[in-house]
């Protein structure tokens, strides 16, 4: 997640990174570590992510009844935490895709009219 | 609890994450320290991720309140004098807002202890003229033949009978009861039984009179006892719990007191009639299951109306049918002045609290840099108000504590005092509800002052802090201005307190102020009651009085000795006019006197004689009161007027006229009263010696007691006290109330003062370098104490100014607690504003005058 130059990452918004979680979660469950490895590929190193920063996201999609934890084996063979979407959060993804698509598309909308007005 | 195994393995699940991290970085070839520092760069801090994420979980409010609470103790402590000042402050003001909530909650709150109390009522006829309830026999047996809302009526009078039994004679409260009162209290006994007819021979008695008098033995059921010269039977004995609490109506000299004995009441169809033979009564009744008060009362309109118009002499147009719940009724005559209290110590309270936010807003003024690198470092505004609530809120919380020991103490002290002075003030407590009510008042009051010094700061003017470095910011200038306008409220609401308590100080001391002569720390008065066949006539009790009256003369010491019949109220007549119509006749107070009752008392003679112990016609010596009331400026002596002696063809002759003497009851207004020679009075079983003496009249009272036993061993003298004993007792209630608001005023200006002292004071620290300036530019020592005083003069002028108007406005609403003393008393006003304004500036001298010693080269270095 840290190999692109500053200027070109981008700070995530608040709310965005569960539904990154929720979105690489529906692929099969994963513990943390490759969470923040699927992401960082998904994203192709634009996103900045604090890995760290994952946990507290993970524990309040817990909180929410989205995702649930249980124990397991890694693929290295170690012991290590799976977190795994719930019927509830797979619901979840389609009402809060729906909703970043409508604030993309508005964001977008009123970039575009903003760029119309500024050429001379 | 479910967060607990979630947050569990969280370290290790991060370090396993590292670790992993780690791995993929050495796999992809760089070198194992590189690794581990990339790693942990990419995992961010570990410690803000794990307590963020336990902050999902556990309620991040109460954690944070924590945080804040645990750093407020250390502040406090660190400043022990500020917080010694502010427990004190809050102690005062919470405990004894505690106190007096407690009585409140006893006597206006909890309901009465008998079942189902707000079907409980008060039916009474009031009577316009004599301003008085009471219920007239005849018209209460007609209640309870014609009223059907009502499922029991009963009738109560307060007496004092002589008790005797086993050699012990003494003068008891009790009450005459009918019947029905037993199933409207919803009494058992918890001996014997309970009367269940009127008028017979017989005696329930109280518990503690039961354990007091008669050593708790059980065998007292079916025991007789004499009362007033009778032999009656005890029945049986009421539970410790039972309380006698309906009000005391009609006779205004009768207090509330604990009630010995429940005799039965001889009030019956049979000896009640109309304008011959009417008891007066008290009446209490219980409502149907499902009657309203309103249908009760339309009801006993309706039978009211009735009995008038078959009885057309005029009595039922003068009184008034009262029909009103008991509760209610029990509540009037106490709750004004609690009331009143219940206000005076709420402006303690907020007294306390504007010291309070006073304090802390000085404190917050000298924290600013604290406060602004705090800021600077990240806390938001609302984390630095929850610093500061939380400051506020231990602070008030500690107070609270205090408090309460405060008023546990303060309650104890007011029942030792007097615990008379209010019904059911013995039983106050501090309960559950207490507890919240303090609990409550506690955390609100640390909100309310806590968030104060939030006003004197915001984020831009943080930043003129760190640059001022420290210096006089317009911060801190804003803080000053909400802090001269608190020690103003303040200073208003000390003035009120203040003019109330000197209200109550003026009363007290109209009502001590004696006429010349009247010295009741001499006189001595004692009860005698006889009884038996050997007093049967009035021939044996004159001799026994003569002989007594002998006996006490011959003590040394004894200047004076008079006897004094027990009083009887009557109707005033005069030969010679036309008889007032019914009900509308002024009543007098007759007494049966000796020769010597005039001197042993000490009352004045206006006008004539007094009456002398071998009268040979009738006579009458009447008071000023009455001279006044019924003769107006004509000379009273020579006139006749009728007596309720029925030996004396009821007339008997004015012979001289006395200045009035409140005798019996310290607040009350002097009453038509005659005096009649105790020779000439119908019976003289039950006296009151008065003995006028020398010195200490306790002292010489055991000589005079002995003496008189001498006279017939059978019949002790009882009820000793000295006359202020008698007349303070008379006055307890007033003695409280002037207690309580007294406290309050002083704390009120306790208070006040540390608040004007702490603002000039803060002032002068915050304007050293200012004075320096001014001095060394050539300004003089008394110039600078005069801008310090200055500045604390005009806020302690709008305060007081403040609090003037509004106890113009206030102090009516006292008017039931003064005695002799007009609401809006000038002089009372201006001595509290002067000495209010003398010890404010007493006050601010202190600050001033180290202003004034200033060391303008030191304060100039002063930073």
């Amino acid at each position: 997640m840290s190999t692109k130059s500053e200027p070109d990452r981008i700070e995530l918004l608040q709310g965005t990174l569960d539904l990154l979680i929720l979105r690489m979660l529906l692929l099969g469950p994963l513990h943390g570590h490759a969470l923040a490895k699927a992401i960082e590929r998904n994203s192709e190193d634009v996103l900045q992510v604090e890995q760290g920063s994952l946990y507290p996201a993970l524990h309040r999609l817990i909180k929410r009844g989205w995702i649930s934890a249980e124990k397991g084996i890694s693929e290295n063979n170690r012991r290590a935490k799976f977190y795994r979407l719930t019927a509830k959060g797979r619901r979840q993804i389609v009402v809060e895709t729906t909703r970043w698509d409508k604030l993309a598309n508005a964001i977008a909308r009123i970039l575009r009219v903003t760029e119309q007005e500024n050429r001379p | 609890m479910r967060w607990r195994s979630h947050l569990s393995d969280l370290t290790r699940d991060m370090q396993d994450h590292i670790e992993e991290e780690i791995r993929d970085n050495i796999a992809r070839g760089l070198p194992p320290d590189e690794a581990r520092y990339a790693a942990l760069r990419k995992f961010g801090n570990m410690t803000r991720h794990r307590e963020d994420t336990r902050a999902v979980w556990i309620q991040p409010l109460l954690e944070q309140f924590a945080q804040d609470a645990r750093y407020g103790l250390r502040t406090l402590r660190r400043n022990p004098a500020f917080t010694l000042v502010a427990i004190i402050t809050l102690a005062l003001g919470i405990g004894m807002n505690t106190a007096v909530f407690s009585i409140v909650n006893t006597v206006l709150i909890e309901p009465l202890p008998y079942p189902d109390p707000q079907r409980l009522v008060w039916l009474a006829e009031w009577n316009e003229r004599f301003k008085m309830e009471a219920v007239a026999g005849p018209d209460f047996i007609d209640w309870q033949k014609q009223a059907h809302s009502f499922e029991k009526i009963a009738s109560y009078e307060y007496v004092d009978p002589v008790i005797e039994f086993g050699g012990n004679s003494d003068q008891h409260r009790a009450v005459e009861i009918s019947p029905e009162f037993w199933s409207i209290s919803g009494a058992h006994p918890a001996l014997g039984k309970l009367f269940t007819a009127a008028g017979q021979d017989e005696i329930v008695l109280s518990y503690p009179f039961f354990e007091r008098q008669f050593g708790h033995d059980p065998r007292v059921i079916g025991k007789l006892i004499t009362l007033q010269g009778h032999p009656v039977t005890i029945v049986g004995v009421l539970p410790k719990t039972f309380r006698f609490v309906p009000p005391v109506a009609g006779f205004p000299g009768i207090e509330p007191k604990e009630i010995d004995a429940y005799i039965p009441s001889a009030v019956s169809p049979a000896s009640q009639i109309r304008g011959r033979n009417m008891a007066i009564l008290n009446v209490v009744a219980k409502l149907g299951p499902n009657v309203s008060i309103d249908a009760a009362r339309t009801e006993m309109n309706a039978i009211q109306a009735r009995i008038a118009r078959q009885n057309p002499n005029g009595f039922y147009n003068l009184v008034q049918l009262r029909v009103q719940p008991l509760q209610e009724r029990l509540m009037a005559r106490d709750r004004r002045p609690l009331l009143v209290l219940l206000t005076a110590v709420s402006f303690v309270l907020l007294i306390a609290c504007a010291n309070m936010a006073n304090l802390l807003l000085a404190r917050a003024a000298s924290r600013q840099k604290e406060i602004a690198i705090r800021a600077a470092i990240g806390a938001g505004r609302a984390r630095l108000l929850r610093q500061f609530l939380a400051e506020g809120v231990l602070l008030s919380l500690l107070g609270g504590v205090a408090g309460l020991a405060l008023a546990r103490w303060a309650i104890a002290l007011i029942i030792r005092l007097s615990p008379q002075a209010i019904p059911r003030l013995n039983e106050v407590h501090i309960d559950t509800q207490v507890l919240l009510f303090t609990l409550g008042l506690s955390l609100t009051t640390g909100i309310l002052f806590g968030l104060s010094p939030a006003i004197s700061f915001s984020k831009h003017e943080l930043h003129d802090v760190l640059k001022e470095g420290g210096r006089t910011s317009s911060a801190a200038a804003a803080g000053g201005r909400v802090r001269a306008a608190l020690v103003a409220i303040e200073m208003a609401l000390a003035v009120i307190l203040l003019i109330s308590a000197g209200l109550m100080v003026k009363s007290f001391w109209r009502m001590n102020t004696h006429p010349a002569g009247f010295d009741p720390e001499k006189i001595s008065v004692m009860k005698v009651s006889l009884s038996g066949r050997d007093y049967a006539t009035l021939a044996a009790q004159a001799t026994y009085m003569d002989r007594i009256l002998d006996r006490a003369a011959s003590v040394p010491g004894v200047t004076a000795v008079g006897i004094e019949n027990a009083p009887v109220r009557g109707v005033i007549g005069v030969e010679g006019q036309p008889p007032f119509s019914p009900g509308q006749a002024p009543q007098a107070t007759y007494y049966s006197v000796s020769a010597g009752y005039l001197r042993a008392i000490g009352m004045a003679l206006q006008k004539g004689r007094w009456v002398t112990d071998n009268e040979r016609n009738a006579v009458a010596v009447i008071n000023e009161s009455f001279a006044r009331r019924v003769f107006g400026s004509n000379d009273p002596i020579g006139r006749r007027i009728r007596t309720p002696s029925p030996q004396d063809a009821s007339m008997a002759t004015i012979v001289g006229v006395v200045a009035n003497l409140r005798y019996s009851k310290l607040d009350a207004e002097p009453e038509p009263e005659t005096y009649l020679p105790y020779r000439r009075s119908p019976f003289l079983r039950s006296v009151d010696i008065v003995v006028r003496t020398i010195g200490d009249p306790a002292a010489i009272a055991p000589a005079v007691r002995k003496q008189i036993s001498t006279v017939d061993s059978r019949h002790p003298v009882f009820g000793v006290k000295t006359l202020e004993q008698a007349l303070s007792e008379s006055i307890v209630p007033r003695r409280l109330n002037l207690f309580l608001l007294g406290s309050f005023a002083f704390a009120a200006l306790f208070m006040a003062l540390i608040g004007i002292y702490g603002v000039i004071a803060y002032s002068v620290t915050q304007r050293t370098h200012e004075i320096g300036v001014r001095m060394t530019l050539g300004a003089q020592r008394a110039g600078v104490v005069r801008i310090v005083l200055r500045d604390g003069l005009a806020i302690a002028f709008v305060g007081v100014i403040v609090g003037l108007i509004a106890s113009f406005g206030l102090t009516r609403w006292m008017v039931s607690m003064l005695f002799d003393v007009q609401p809006v008393d000038l002089p009372t006003f201006a001595i509290v504003t002067s000495a209010l304004m003398l010890t404010a500036s007493l006050a601010m001298g202190i600050p001033a005058l180290r202003a004034a010693l200033v060391d303008p080269m030191i304060a100039l270095r002063y930073e």
